[in-house]
């Protein structure tokens, strides 16, 4: 079975410099802040917030494509999200679930409590069911190539599950420092707003400026 | 809740510039989010539950939306942990309109608001204004967003049954 950090490293080889990537909290964060140093990267999605953070992104930036790199625990926390992102089908969103099919398994020698994915749950199936079309499960990095690939270049939304390794025991060096969610605001917000011409931050000084 | 109270919050989010919203809709609030689903200045989500909510008005935001969650009461509560998250860790200013059931002078047995409402609101450091008059609403709106966009920040305003019915 092929591993979390295999994955991140192949995406961080692929993705284009302007796609929006938001990772949810944990080894997503510190795994794409370590292989991946671009303006483009908002981190931190807490539990339950990933998939949705990058919709409400795709929503207001229908001519970007973005990209959650998110995790099973983390998305079935709010699960509901994947029919709403099917009822707006937003073309320009792919959702990438990292699914070791456990609960903080990532930080520890042993696997944690299982998820839903650990029994019966199939989270593409879900998808699927939820009425996002494009859904698929992968276990090797051709394949994941491919399927980002395509989601890169072809209409969405974009569903993709990747069965990783239970346990995260291959890591990247601790090279770089992953910006923290006030610091990384700041920095998102302005490389969006130079490169998508919108305002976010504003002024600074409100009325007065 | 009548049409014109519902048509005084609409008008206060597009004075106030909001033009993206998300929420789940109540009983108390319906004619606020049909009014929403409609509109075509302003962009409603209609969501499975008011955390996710939070998460789709924290990623319009850094695409340079003016979002608003329009949150019944009790969703509040379930939007706790993300939008404490959000106005804490993150600082992303996220206007949050409220339907205050259970404040003092609402008839029905719901005081359970009134120890979650405000309480809750203070714990995740979003500082809010209770609005008891009608008159106020729009206003209170604008000045709320303003203050939230300026100080990114989130910020309440809820809306009482003197207000709204």
């Amino acid at each position: 079975m092929v591993t979390r950090l295999a994955l991140i490293r192949e995406l961080a080889a692929i993705v284009p410099e302007d796609i929006l990537v938001v990772s949810s909290i944990g080894n997503n964060s510190a795994f794409w802040g370590q292989l991946a140093e671009r303006e483009a990267n908002l981190f931190h999605a807490t539990l339950g917030m990933c998939t949705p953070a990058a919709f409400g992104l795709a929503m207001a930036l229908p001519n970007r494509k973005v990209l959650a790199l998110d995790a099973d625990g983390n998305l079935i926390l709010n699960l509901g999200v994947l029919g709403t992102i099917a009822n707006e089908n937003p073309s320009n969103l792919t959702i990438l679930v990292m699914d070791n099919r456990n609960y903080l398994g990532s930080h520890k020698k042993e696997p944690g409590m299982p998820t839903a994915t650990g029994g019966k749950m199939k989270l593409h199936e879900v998808a699927k069911g939820c009425g996002i079309e494009s859904a698929w499960v992968v276990h090797d990095v051709p394949t994941f190539r491919e399927k980002i690939q395509t989601s890169f270049s072809k209409a969405g939304p974009h569903f993709i599950s990747a069965q990783i390794e239970p346990l995260d025991l291959e890591r990247p060096g601790r090279e770089k420092r992953v910006p923290d969610p006030r610091e990384n605001k700041y920095q998102f917000a302005k490389y969006i707003e130079r490169t998508a011409g919108v305002e976010i931050l504003g002024g600074g000084l409100g009325n007065f400026g | 809740m009548k049409p014109e109270k519902a048509q005084l919050v609409v008008q206060g989010l597009k004075e106030a510039g909001v033009d993206f919203t998300a929420g789940v809709p109540d009983a108390q609030f319906i004619e606020v989010y049909k009014m929403l689903a409609e509109d075509r200045d302003i962009r409603y989500v209609g969501t499975a539950n008011e955390a996710e909510a939070v998460g789709i008005g924290f990623g319009a935001w850094f695409g340079g939306k003016k979002p608003a969650l329009i949150l019944a009461t009790s969703g509040l509560l379930v939007a706790t942990y993300h939008l404490a998250r959000v106005n804490i860790m993150h600082e992303v200013p996220l206007l949050v309109v409220v339907p205050y059931r259970g404040d003092i002078g609402d008839p029905r047995w719901l005081g359970l608001y009134k120890k979650t409402t405000e309480p809750g609101l203070d714990a995740m450091d979003i500082p809010y204004r209770v609005v008891s008059r009608s008159a106020d609403i729009v206003r209170t709106i604008k000045e709320c967003n303003e203050s939230a966009r300026a100080w990114l920040k989130c910020i309440a305003v809820v809306l009482n049954e003197e207000a709204l019915w």
